[in-house]
């Protein structure tokens, strides 16, 4: 009893197949199964591409920069694609990829917390914003995108993924790796940061 | 009030217990000053969702989807593995369809133990493809549409038979690169392409010494086929059942191939 396939000539019979030509059909089923995975990985791709948006925004509120925001967005689609067989279809791709983008940011900050030989400042402790601008004298959005993006670390990102994205807090903690109580007080401080600008605009304050 | 500020954020996201929430409640039907205070985060809150939702209205930089696009699939080249995961599992649960399933006339009077038997052939595919994946350290998964020259050259010395890459923009699809394939045993070169709704459709090339002299169709797992051969290798153009237009693309590449 032989099993092998020899010629190229039963890959071709598989090709114009009987249905009762096994030999040739498993192997054919091989090559489908190859092409339907180029199918499949292309429609993560089709899918990450429209997520961009949103992708985007979420590096950005953790980067607090355009450029270091599209950097590891790229990454982050990149590191989904190698590991696409990793992905759960049933589950929401935007998750995913939020929690590829977070662990990417974050092993990110340690590489430079080596490099630099110092820790970054925790959010409980980084009082002030990071780079405030000032001079416009009305609540401009841009002014608020400003603001919102100048909030000290996590909090901005956080808020997005609660307040926008409709993470509950029990998520956003596991997202962010914090506990409950201090996504609640990060959420708080964030809102109350936004609030004093409404009540005392960050020009007025100069 | 200010055991309750905390919490008021916490409130709004619908955060609280039932006893907090009613706490809250109480409380602020009886002070102003903390109704002031929920409210203030509330319009906060209304100008952060304004401002994220601002955000999606940027661009998205062209060379950003384009990376995305463009990005290899599988692990990285120089990686020694044979096709992926996903493949391997969809190989194997055909297989598996087939000692369960189907393939009664092929088993009837050959053996008595189908389940058995039928693995070797399985196995010695997977040895195939382990062969000739592993001696295509740089060339494992995927070469992308840039390397068009260099795809010719390595499929055609990988596949003994001319690979040429022919032109199908008139057929409105992309080249976007090729990769190497095992099947009975033997190299198969595998151009991919795209069309302007990122459908993908392959156009599979093996070496023969008959090669089929016509043209011929075939549908399988849900996808069409036009078959043919020339020179010393058969083609095959494979994509989604019912495009309608392979029999041009056939057509097209077989008369640049």
């Amino acid at each position: 009893m032989e099993f092998v396939l020899k010629s190229a000539d039963h890959w071709e019979a598989g090709c114009i197949a009987q249905a009762d030509a096994p030999l040739t059909r498993h192997t054919l089923d091989l090559f489908i199964a190859d092409i339907r995975e180029f199918f499949l990985s292309n429609e993560l791709k089709r899918d990450l591409i429209a997520l961009l948006p949103r992708l985007r925004r979420f590096a950005r509120s953790l980067t607090r920069s355009a450029t270091e925001a599209d950097d590891l967005v790229q990454e982050a689609c990149l590191r989904a694609l190698s590991r696409h067989d990793q992905w759960d279809p049933t589950q929401p791709l935007d998750r995913w990829m939020f929690r590829i983008t977070r662990n990417l940011w974050i092993s990110e900050i340690r590489k430079r917390q080596v490099r630099l030989g110092q820790g970054q400042v925790d959010a409980e402790d980084a009082t002030e914003l990071v780079s405030p601008e000032t001079g416009e004298d009305t609540l401009a959005a841009r002014e608020l995108r400003r603001h919102i993006e100048a909030l000290p670390e996590d909090l901005s990102a956080i808020l997005l993924t609660v307040s926008v994205e409709g993470y509950s807090y029990a998520e956003a903690a596991e997202l962010f790796d914090i506990p409950i109580g201090t996504v609640m007080s990060r959420i708080h401080r964030a809102r109350k940061s936004l609030a004093q600008l409404i009540a005392e605009p960050v020009g007025a304050k100069t | 009030m200010t055991e309750y500020d905390e919490k008021l954020s916490a409130f709004l996201d619908g955060e609280l217990s039932e006893d907090e929430a009613r706490d809250i409640e109480r409380a602020l039907a009886s002070d102003p000053g903390l109704q002031e205070k929920l409210e203030s985060l509330m319009a906060a809150d209304t100008l952060a969702k304004n401002a994220f939702a601002d955000m999606l209205t940027d661009q998205v930089p062209v060379e950003l989807a384009a990376a995305i696009q463009d990005a290899p699939v599988s692990s990285p080249a120089n990686t020694p593995r044979a096709p992926t995961a996903a493949g391997w599992l969809a190989a194997a649960a055909a297989v598996v369809a087939l000692m369960v399933g189907g393939a009664a006339g092929y088993f009837t009077g050959v053996s008595q133990n189908t389940q058995v038997a039928a693995a070797p052939g399985w196995l010695d595919d997977i040895a195939d493809y382990h062969r000739v994946y592993a001696s295509q350290s740089r060339h494992l998964v995927e070469v992308g549409a840039d390397e068009a020259d260099h795809i010719e050259t390595w499929l055609s010395n990988s596949v003994g038979s001319q690979v040429r890459i022919p032109d199908l923009s008139d057929e409105g699809l992309t080249f976007q690169g090729a990769r190497l394939l095992v099947a009975a045993g033997k190299p198969v070169a595998q151009l991919m392409y795209t069309d302007g709704d990122a459908r993908v459709v392959a156009l599979c090339q093996i070496q023969t010494d008959t090669p089929r002299p016509d043209f011929g169709q075939r549908t399988i797992n849900a996808f069409d086929m036009v078959v043919w051969g020339a020179r010393n290798a058969n083609f095959v153009i494979v994509g989604d059942e019912g495009r309608g237009d392979l029999d041009a693309i056939a057509q097209s590449a077989a008369a640049q191939v």
